[in-house]
């Protein structure tokens, strides 16, 4: 199922988009890196833009399934619940979020 | 009155917010339900657990069925006052109409017939069936389809119905309800850098805060376009209806206007005449929508002037494919089944209004859209119920020194509007559940029994929430919410084994069978149960952790309930 495929990626981008966002912000960055790991001011540069990449792709993505008025639709609520899904994440399972600034290294040599 | 505009935007957020929040609660809950109300239907009356089916053939099948319908009994009582003198026994046919869609095993017709002696002579008194289009057979007209025609409605009218007074006051809630966004944003500081930001661990006021936040952010777009997409579908009708009253007479001569125009006649000509091969017509529409670009399935059918030479015969589309709510309908002469008008291509402020409308009504087919509008709906729920526990929590420590019992009114009035309703919907469906099909003779019908278990549940739980909310007096963490959720818990296990025990589809079944209507809704149900399990234990470890320990962790904000919440907590 093609589709299905599709859906499941465009909201997987998105929640990754806003992930990254969301980790591009000291408090966020810090509940996952720790404290004595700042975030360097061209990594949260270079995190905002992989996180608009990604949202971008994942409405690239609605589009490619539905209709541009249903896909601007799916993808507005998919925002709403990839949202959702990395403030809880941040909340229990902050960690969890570590593979997605992995390759930022330590000490802001990103 | 205020030192500045943020101070005034808290105030308007919050008292509005507050008095309108208990009928949000409602419209957003039952709206969420309502994105699945066909399927709720299904699980409430199991003879319609099958695939949904196209609309019959109308030549072989629903002609019959509409000349042999009536109006509907309780209808003609309803309309006694509307006539001058006694009620006629006998009601010429108007109209008949036959309307699915593609969640609809059954179909839902209706025939609409003159009222005699009428106050208003275009006055009309309905009589409604469901049938089954696989064989033809009609269903008991005293089965609730509790999903579309009691849930859906209280989502948009509170089924108070006297005087359009739900719909009038939903309305009045759904603009409040953008008042409250545009407030809640202006209040709001810190709505980029907080936008991730949930902190549980925090005292109940700011994780409650957070929570608030979070779920009235993160589905702004969502909240903000589903109030006034429902103020838009109503605007015209309801809440400026100055066609129906200070137009009255030019609105008349519009139709007739129209009427001319579009070569549908207005009136009947007076002079009976027959009705050709619907069947043909549906082709015919089915066949020009095809060489449009949009084949399709007959959504709505439509025979005006029943039995007159002036009859006509509208048919429009089911709009599955699009979000826009058009019918592209097409109109033919009852007598000879010529077509007599196509719609034309919408204008651009049309195209808008039905987007929106589409938009809310939800008629496409997409079941991932469905599922994320009810993930939209109940976190506007979690938004409400999140702001009536930041209230409470904000004022009960000085309410209880001023010996004020403000607060615990607004607790118990909270319990009632968010796990009361729960309570009074899942009651509902166990009383669906418990009730025989036919209630004795002299009793009234199934449906009537079922609304009053919802009702009298409610109070229930309302009076438990005003009695069991005390100890929000003393500053203290109320009881009630725990035992509301170890209700829901039962209440939600009994509702999926009482569709068991009755119907014989459990879950494994109704997987196996990948029959999602029942499937899907014994799993959300229980999904309910396993929260409210969560809840009631978590609510209980809390007020477990010394109750007067809540109290002493943030003196700060003792003085502080007159402020603005985030200069209060800054």
């Amino acid at each position: 199922m093609p589709e299905a495929l599709l859906y499941t990626l465009a909201l997987g981008a998105s929640t990754v988009g806003l992930a990254w966002l969301a980790l591009s912000m000291d408090v966020h960055w810090e509940q996952v890196r720790g404290e004595r790991d700042p975030l360097p001011r061209p990594t949260a540069v270079r995190l905002r833009w992989l996180g608009a990449a990604f949202l971008a792709a994942s409405l690239a993505l609605c589009i490619a399934v539905d209709h541009p008025s249903m896909a601007s639709l799916v993808w507005c609520m998919s925002l709403a619940g990839g949202a959702l899904a990395v403030a809880f994440t941040l909340t229990w399972k902050a960690r969890w979020l570590r593979p997605l600034v992995g390759w930022a290294g330590r000490g802001g040599a990103a | 009155m205020f030192n500045n505009f943020r101070l005034s935007m808290a105030w308007l957020h919050t008292w509005f917010g507050l008095v309108m929040g208990f009928v949000l609660m409602v419209v957003f809950f039952f709206g969420a339900l309502s994105v699945f109300d066909r399927e709720i239907d299904r699980w409430a009356i199991p003879q319609t657990r099958f695939e949904p089916q196209p609309m019959p053939s109308f030549d072989r099948m629903l002609r019959p069925i509409f000349q042999s319908m009536q109006p509907d009994a309780a209808n003609v009582e309803q309309a006694r006052s509307r006539v001058n003198g006694p009620m006629a026994k006998e009601f010429p046919v108007k109209s008949w109409g036959a309307y699915t869609t593609h969640r609809d095993p059954v179909l839902g017709i209706f025939a609409g017939f003159e009222l005699p002696n009428a106050k208003d002579p275009e006055d009309t008194v309905w009589g409604l069936r469901t049938v089954d289009p696989r064989n033809g057979q009609t269903l008991p007209d005293d089965h609730l389809k509790i999903g579309s025609q009691f849930f859906y409605p209280l989502h948009y009218s509170l089924n108070l119905n006297w005087m359009n007074l739900g719909i009038w006051i939903v309305g009045f809630a759904a603009l409040i309800m953008l008042v409250a966004l545009v407030s809640g944003v202006v209040m709001h500081r810190k709505i980029f850098r907080e936008l991730f930001t949930f902190r549980p661990k925090k005292h109940t006021q700011r994780s409650a805060l957070d929570l608030h936040n979070l779920t009235g952010v993160v589905a702004l777009p969502f909240h903000f376009i589903f109030a006034f997409s429902g103020l838009v579908i109503f605007g015209a009708t309801y809440y400026f209806p100055v066609t129906h009253t200070q137009l009255h007479a030019l609105h008349e001569l519009h139709e007739k206007h129209e009427a001319e125009e579009t070569g549908l006649p207005h009136e009947r000509a007076g002079v009976a005449g027959p009705l050709a091969s619907v069947d043909a017509m549906v082709a015919e529409a089915q066949r020009r929508w095809a060489e449009a670009g949009k084949a399709g399935d007959v959504g709505f059918l439509n025979v005006q002037h029943v039995g007159d030479a002036n009859s006509y015969v509208s048919i429009y589309r089911a709009g599955t494919d699009r979000i826009a709510l058009v019918g592209d309908g097409i109109h033919f002469k009852g007598a000879t089944g010529e077509v007599l008008r196509v719609d034309p291509p919408l204008t651009a402020v049309a195209s808008v209004n039905t987007f929106l409308t589409g938009l809310h009504l939800q008629h496409f087919r997409h079941w991932l859209l469905r599922w994320l509008y009810v993930l939209g709906g109940l976190s506007g729920c979690v938004c409400i119920a999140t702001g009536f526990i930041f209230f409470v929590e904000k004022r009960k420590r000085q309410h209880a020194r001023q010996g004020a019992s403000g607060a615990r009114w607004v607790d118990g009035f909270a319990v009632a509007t968010v796990t009361g309703m729960v309570v009074a919907a899942l009651a509902m469906l166990i009383a669906n559940r418990l009730l025989p099909e036919q209630m004795p003779a002299g009793w009234a019908g199934k449906g009537d029994w079922e609304r009053y278990a919802f009702w009298g549940a409610w109070v229930l739980a309302f009076l438990h929430g005003l009695w069991r909310t005390a100890p929000v007096a003393q500053a203290r963490m109320a009881p009630a919410w725990r035992e509301q959720c170890w209700a829901i818990a039962v209440l939600a296990v009994a509702a999926v084994l009482l569709n068991w025990v009755t119907t014989g589809d459990h879950l494994l079944r109704t997987i196996g069978a990948g029959y999602w209507p029942v499937a899907g809704l014994d799993l959300a149900i229980l999904a309910s149960a396993a929260i409210a399990v969560l809840a009631a234990r978590r609510l209980k470890r809390r007020a477990d952790a010394s109750p007067l320990a809540d109290a002493a962790q943030d003196p700060a904000h003792q003085g502080s309930a007159g402020r603005h919440p985030e200069t209060a907590r800054a």
